[in-house]
């Protein structure tokens, strides 16, 4: 059948009104749409969103469809933007709990608990992540992952020098300093394409220089920013850049360049976190002769041993406008199958490693990835045993994260001193405090 | 007359000037973007004010903006006038030299970057290499605000010559011949008769730029992100940090606001100057 021109212009609107359907739409075969915004991803990173998760959920029944559009780097600023407007996905994934925050506290998204109960998600989660999503007694969003900053080394060089992995400061500023000397970076590490990469070292610094227990009481108001313990972290921070331990050209190299320096033995070890499992640019393989990894060891005297420090990469909650709550409940029941875990974590390794209780060894053993699998235990006996630190972008609230990353770089380049630094992060923490704006505490164990 | 104006008096109104009352309306919340806004008074400008890295960024657009009154206005003027002298190189130089502007922004930062500043994949990595000690500028908190600028003025300054040398174009042929005549050698004939034959053409470029150097936010944001230790911050990316990572958009109305009010003086300014051009030609 031919149109004619008019039919032609008037099927313009229809067909513009059919692309933007709104929630609560239903597919072709009747099923009705979830819908999902996913924020940034590689190319293995979407084909494994693709395969393991759209297409097998779509697959797995017939009453829902799972449609995800891959958002990019503002996916944040675009679902505030959105779910103020009442146009969301149906599916509110945040980029962790001090995101989620600001959203939970502003009703944006639905009280999770009656599908808690229903799918009893409060016995399969491992509490301390799912208690970063608790407002006011109700729970308002699944963790889709843990995280955790680690120290890649490139075991090759240790083995060629002699060198064992530090299990103290003195010891990791011993293979610090015989690196510097032979002309190789201590720790690679470079913030030219993500200034996050600051919070990350920082992370390492406040938890493991001045302990996950401090850590924790001055995120919680008893202790404030300005306390000793922290001053000897940044100070020791500063230290170690202002010796060259990050290398000359911190603000230059990408995050992927500076470590490649590790895995092509030009720099000796990383603070890293797990996330680097899943990027195969990075040089990471599966066995890996060259590089290892473990916990990060103690930087001070508040503890002796290594610590993992505790992370949700983002948390997932259903919009208050949602059209179709049940479907998306159906797309969080499915993420916690086994066939959905296994997959995902062999083709994105660490980036949906959903915080069950039960992971018995053999849901990872099929992945061939060695290092992963026994990083990925030691996190999950860690988390479940409560012995962690805290990560700043799960447990810092925004304005205070924000300036940690941002003004320890004044630090760095001596444009002001530590104290003030840290006097400035304290009046922003009590305002945010005051505010409500501080994500849930989980508790910890020594 | 009013009826040929409504359509784009509408869509202004709707998306320039509804915006803009509700920007300057948030200014005086506290709002972190999803929540109920608070009502915060001048708050929000106190506390600006008392902000050091506020006052470094404004220094930084002061900075920005006595750049690009200069550098690229120079370069262009120079460049108009030689190749209104040469007209047979025009159409070749003017297109190399107005390439920058059409490669996208993200695309020319990603180069300087990467291609040329990175001590790792960049020229300054060859020079390095070859026993030139020259370190990264943008990781110099510094040096970083003028290596931005260096990048946007390499974008920049091509567009320039080649609006000045179509104003330079419209003057008359006689009056340059004239000039010639009468012994007026290249810098003569520029100061003379090229300069004050465009002068409409560069006040409304020298506004514009003053405009556009308070909203400067792309290649800031793209190269260096306002750092290293805010050494390129500029009122943009602060306000821009402020909203979306910081979630204070109220913060970042504020700072809207004051880029704005440098905008309107500088338009403010070339009203003045064309109300006075028109006196004077009655």
């Amino acid at each position: 059948m031919t149109m004619t021109r008019r039919q032609l212009v008037a099927s313009i609107p229809a067909a513009a009104l059919a692309a933007g359907l709104p929630r609560g739409a239903y597919a072709q075969d009747g099923r009705k749409v979830v819908t999902f915004w996913f924020g940034q991803a590689n190319s293995d990173g979407q084909a494994a969103l693709r395969n393991d998760l759209v297409e097998a959920f779509n697959a797995s029944q017939d009453k829902y469809l799972l449609q995800l559009e891959v958002k990019g780097a503002a996916v944040n600023n675009l679902l505030k933007v959105a779910l103020v407007a009442g146009n969301g996905p149906d599916i509110v994934q945040t980029a962790g709990p001090a995101y989620l925050t600001a959203i939970a506290n502003a009703g944006q998204v639905l009280p999770l608990d009656d599908f808690a109960g229903k799918y009893k998600w409060k016995e399969r989660f491992l509490a301390p992540l799912l208690n970063t999503s608790v407002y006011g007694g109700k729970l308002y969003a699944l963790p889709r992952d843990y995280e955790s900053m680690h120290l890649f080394y490139n075991k090759e060089l240790f083995k060629q020098n002699g060198w064992k992995l530090p299990t103290n400061r003195k010891e990791m500023e011993e293979v610090a300093d015989a690196a510097l000397a032979k002309g190789i970076i201590p720790f690679g590490a470079g913030n030219a394409d993500w200034k996050g990469v600051n919070e990350w070292l920082m992370t390492v610094f406040f938890n493991n220089v001045a302990g996950p227990d401090n850590v924790r009481k001055a995120l919680s108001g008893e202790l404030p920013w300005t306390a000793p313990p922290f001053v000897e972290a940044v100070e020791l921070s500063k230290a170690w850049y202002n010796k060259g331990y990050f290398g000359k050209n911190y603000f230059s190299l990408t995050i992927e360049q500076s470590f490649l320096q590790v895995v092509n033995a030009k720099a000796a070890m990383a603070f890293s976190g797990t996330w680097s499992f899943g990027t195969k640019s990075y040089g990471m393989s599966k066995p890996d002769t060259v590089m290892d990894v473990a916990p990060t060891p103690t930087l001070g005297s508040a503890f002796t041993g290594s610590l993992v420090h505790l992370a949700c990469g983002a948390t997932l909650s259903i919009a208050k406008t949602s059209q179709n709550v049940e479907g998306a409940a159906a797309v969080f029941e499915f993420m916690l199958t086994r066939k959905f875990y296994e997959a995902m974590n062999r083709d994105w390794p660490g980036k949906w490693a959903l915080p069950v209780k039960d992971l018995p060894p053999e849901m990872l053993s099929g992945i061939g990835y060695p290092l992963f699998e026994k990083t990925i235990a030691n996190l999950h006996e860690a988390f479940s045993k409560g012995q962690y630190g805290f990560t700043t972008w799960t447990f810092w609230p925004g304005a205070t994260n924000s300036y940690l990353i941002e003004g320890i770089e004044q630090v760095w380049l001596n444009k002001i001193t530590p104290d003030a630094y840290l006097t400035r992060m304290q009046t922003l923490f009590s305002q945010e405090a005051r505010e409500g704006k501080v994500p849930p505490l989980p508790p910890r164990t020594a | 007359m009013w009826l040929f104006a409504l359509p784009a008096l509408l869509i202004n109104i709707c998306i320039i000037l509804v915006p803009a009352v509700l920007t300057f309306t948030a200014a005086f919340f506290i709002w972190d973007g999803v929540g109920t806004p608070v009502w915060a008074g001048l708050a929000n400008f106190q506390n600006m004010a008392a902000d050091p890295v506020f006052w470094s960024a404004l220094t930084n657009n002061f900075i920005w903006t006595a750049i690009f009154l200069t550098v690229p206005v120079c370069l262009a003027l120079v460049m108009a006038a030689a190749l209104l002298m040469a007209p047979k190189a025009r159409i070749v130089v003017q297109s190399i030299i107005f390439l920058p502007r059409i490669i996208a922004v993200a695309v020319t930062g990603r180069i300087f970057q990467g291609m040329i500043f990175s001590p790792a994949t960049g020229i300054v990595a060859w020079l390095n290499e070859h026993g030139f000690s020259i370190s990264d500028p943008l990781a110099d908190p510094d040096r970083s605000l003028y290596a931005v600028a260096a990048v946007d003025i390499w974008h920049w300054w091509g567009f320039l010559a080649v609006v000045f040398l179509a104003a330079m174009r419209q003057i008359s042929v006689d009056q340059i011949e004239a000039a010639r005549l009468d012994g007026a050698g290249f810098f003569a004939l520029f100061r003379y008769v090229l300069l004050p034959g465009i002068r409409p053409t560069l006040t409304l470029m020298l506004i514009l730029t003053v405009i556009w150097s308070f909203q400067v936010f792309e290649f800031i944001f793209i190269v260096t992100r306002g750092g290293p230790a805010y050494g390129s911050e500029v009122l943009a990316t602060f306000a821009y940090r402020h909203a979306f990572f910081e979630g204070d958009v109220g913060q970042a109305a504020a700072a809207a606001c004051v880029m704005s009010l440098f905008g309107l003086c500088a338009t403010a300014i070339y009203l003045w100057l064309q109300i006075t051009d028109d006196a004077q030609s009655t």
